[in-house]
């Protein structure tokens, strides 16, 4: 089996290679790159500067200037060279410098890392603790009230994606035509460096509030009804059956023994919510404006700020492979007839 | 998938005797049983009549809901303008291209000279922008505009229901070609496995690690119109070069599933006899294991449409999704976070995405109770 885990670790490589360098091409095929960028922020400087008479839009930029502004961008080498550049310095973490931050990459992602975790992380447990209970409590009471009015909330919670969620809640609690009581978004007020220490943690979770809230309806359906035909199926099996026949407790015998091997299908999500955690929430940080890892991919795209969106990129992609292989991992620890070859 | 087949190739279902005179009484084929059993599940068998019908009625929404007249009498003369075009100085209007129905409605009706215009129930179209309104766009919902305009002074409701169509077309091309593309490799990758497998496996395994909404929107913000020499063709990117995006990441649920199924039926006795009196490969995976391996797939479509809605809702909502003046109800929401007070942009479009992804959700639930159903019997 630790074969199968070092040929697992071993395939990082070659999908790594093969997912940059895919995204790599596409990304110089899309118009309006930097050197483009350059260019019209030329002319517009020269349109405003010389007004009617300086002549407007037909100042050339001197060729040697456009060559220079090529070598700083590298874009003066083929495609294959740079591409083959940029993986030798990802190789020795050198993610290259934004364009438009004019910082190393590094730094710009680094920055936002707490506030996807923050958001990541509380969602995340968020989803599980009230997620695996409600299952359970719905596989137990099956057919009853409960289950059937907490059917009609996973019912919701499939026809609404978190994020379009937060939108109707920041049109109701952010302040615009109904009520204001939660700010209009944001990871923290302005003054935060001033408040003490009550006064920040109630100031984050009046901040975080709503987005949390999205987050955790995002997985909520899935993750409920999951837990539910999990240990539904498992009260169906033989064991249970001996269990109850040898005179244990309902309890014991719910919580004990189906509960356990029930939690296997759920406990395997572990590792690719990993991936997500920073990847996964970059339509809520929009919509919330929170300056997180998905906001800014977003805005590197829209800005085309290469080095910025393949650095995300790199990061996001390297953490979904390394997440899969942890969900493999736990499964073989969770269930030890699990056997990979 | 013919019935006939699937009782063919199921022997061990045993026949039932269908309700009707004894004389006509035969064996109902496994899928009439669960074409029976799903339309005995009201919730969906009713939501799935419902999508239906409002999907159908979508494409005579030019009829419906439009700014172009269906009919107009003037001066003795028909004129049919929702068939052909005619300048507004046809009807005596002083301006140039597509007349104003609306405007020459009401003058007609003020002259009381016989002249009249039949406009269509809901007289807007979804690109037509109103700026004669009272105050600037967006304008709260109204008697006329039952859900308000947006910020170029488009009509909600006329977007709305363009949109709904535009949607599910989406949602549902998608689906269909993701059906092929992932059924046809998974269903070789089972049956022929070996190497072929080892390497297919592989190549998936890559492509799905890329993080998917982050690629689509990488690939998504390509605007430059790429230009086919040979077939002297503009590529826009348009709805087309969107399905063909979502398509090449949605193949692979479907991909893994069949393969799965297919590793399963191809050991059982029907596909060794089928070998026996010498049908090709394709035959048997065709005609024989493929109808017999659908369960699954037909079980989750409804759920991947629903996955395909959202998926251009939030591509539309971000801005990289259809071209500009496509009805869109994800645009229409984005518009709706830049203009926090102008509650009727953000809740419409969601209502109208929480409605038709609830129906489908309800279809969902009720295939997949019919077509796979989990009998848990409870031990006490």
């Amino acid at each position: 089996m630790t074969g199968y885990f070092v040929r697992r670790f071993l395939l990082i490589i070659p999908t790594f290679i093969g997912i940059t360098m895919a995204v790599f091409l596409v990304m110089n095929f899309v118009p309006g790159g930097p050197v483009e960028r350059q260019i019209m922020r030329y002319r517009m400087a020269v349109a405003t500067e010389g007004g009617v008479s300086g002549g407007g839009t037909n100042a050339e930029i001197p060729q040697e200037a456009l060559d220079e502004m090529r070598r700083y961008y590298g874009f003066d080498k083929p495609v294959y060279t740079r591409y083959g550049l940029w993986l030798w310095n990802v190789l020795h973490l050198n993610l290259g410098r934004s364009y438009v931050y004019q910082d190393p990459v590094w730094d710009v992602i680094k920055a936002r890392f707490p506030v996807s975790l923050f958001l990541g992380f509380s969602g995340f447990f968020l989803s599980y603790l009230v997620c695996i209970p409600l299952g359970v409590f719905k596989a137990i009471r099956h057919g009853s009230r409960f289950d059937l009015l907490s059917s009609l909330i996973v019912f919701l919670g499939y026809s609404i994606p978190g994020w379009a969620l937060g939108t109707a809640l920041l049109v109701l609690f952010g302040g615009g035509s109904f009520w204001s009581i939660f700010p209009l978004g944001g990871f923290r007020p302005s003054d935060w460096e001033y408040l003490n220490f009550f006064q920040k943690v109630a100031a984050q979770i009046h901040y975080m509030f709503l987005p949390v809230l999205c987050y955790t309806i995002e997985s909520f359906a899935t993750l409920t009804i999951l837990m539910k035909n999990s240990l539904m199926e498992n009260l169906g099996q033989d064991y249970v059956r001996t269990a109850y026949a040898k005179g244990l407790t309902e309890r014991r015998v719910i919580f004990v023994h189906a509960l356990r091997n029930s939690l296997i299908p759920i406990s395997t999500g572990l590792g690719s919510e990993i991936g997500l955690i920073l990847a996964g929430s970059f339509l809520i940080e929009k919509v919330f404006n929170i300056d997180g890892m998905g906001y800014l991919g977003y805005t590197s795209i829209l800005q085309r700020d290469y080095p910025v969106a393949l650095g995300i990129l790199v990061i996001a992609s390297l953490l979904l492979l390394v997440g899969n292989i942890l969900s493999d991992m736990i499964y073989v620890i969770v269930d030890p007839r699990i056997r990979f070859k | 998938m013919t019935p006939v087949e699937m009782s063919a190739n199921l022997p061990e279902i045993p026949p039932t005797v269908a309700t009707g005179t004894p004389a006509a009484a035969r064996s109902l084929s496994i899928f009439q049983k669960r074409v029976r059993k799903f339309r005995a599940l009201k919730r969906g068998y009713y939501s799935f009549l419902l999508i239906v019908a409002a999907y159908g009625l979508s494409f005579f929404l030019p009829l419906l809901v439009n700014n172009i007249a269906l009919a107009v009498r003037y001066q003795g003369h028909w004129y049919f303008p929702i068939a052909q075009y005619h300048p507004a100085a046809t009807f005596g209007q002083q301006t140039f291209g597509e007349p104003d129905y609306r405007a020459l409605s009401q003058t007609f009706h003020s002259e009381k000279s016989g002249n009249w215009v039949l406009l269509p129930p809901y007289p807007y179209s979804p690109t037509e922008s109103l700026l004669d309104l009272p105050g600037d766009p967006p304008n709260p919902p109204s008697w006329q505009h039952i859900f308000g305009t947006d910020d170029r002074g488009r009509d909600i409701f006329a977007r709305l229901a363009y949109g709904f169509n535009v949607s599910l077309s989406f949602a549902i091309l998608v689906l269909v070609i993701s059906l092929g593309l992932g059924g046809t490799v998974g269903a070789v990758l089972g049956y022929f496995g070996g190497k072929l497998d080892i390497l297919g496996v592989r190549v998936i395994e890559i492509w799905s690690s890329l993080p998917f909404f982050y690629t689509i929107i990488i690939v998504s913000s390509i605007v430059v119109p790429i230009y086919l020499p040979e077939r002297n063709l503009v590529l826009q990117p348009s709805f087309w070069l969107l399905i063909f995006i979502l398509t090449a990441f949605d193949w692979m649920g479907i991909t893994y599933y069949l393969r799965g199924e297919f590793y399963r039926e191809k050991t059982k006795d029907y596909v060794a006899a089928a070998i026996a009196i010498g049908a090709t490969d394709r035959s048997i995976i065709f005609r024989h294991i493929l109808p017999n391996s659908l369960t699954p797939v037909v079980s989750f479509a409804p759920f991947m449409v629903v996955a395909n809605i959202g998926a251009l809702v939030a591509l539309d909502f971000l801005g990289f999704g259809l071209p500009a003046p496509t009805p869109s109800w994800g645009e229409l929401i984005g518009q709706g976070v830049d203009n926090l007070t102008k509650w009727w942009l953000v809740f419409f479009p969601l209502a109208a995405m929480f409605i038709t992804l609830l129906l489908i959700v309800f279809i969902g639930e009720a295939v997949r109770e019919a077509f796979d159903p989990k009998e848990y019997s409870r031990l006490r």
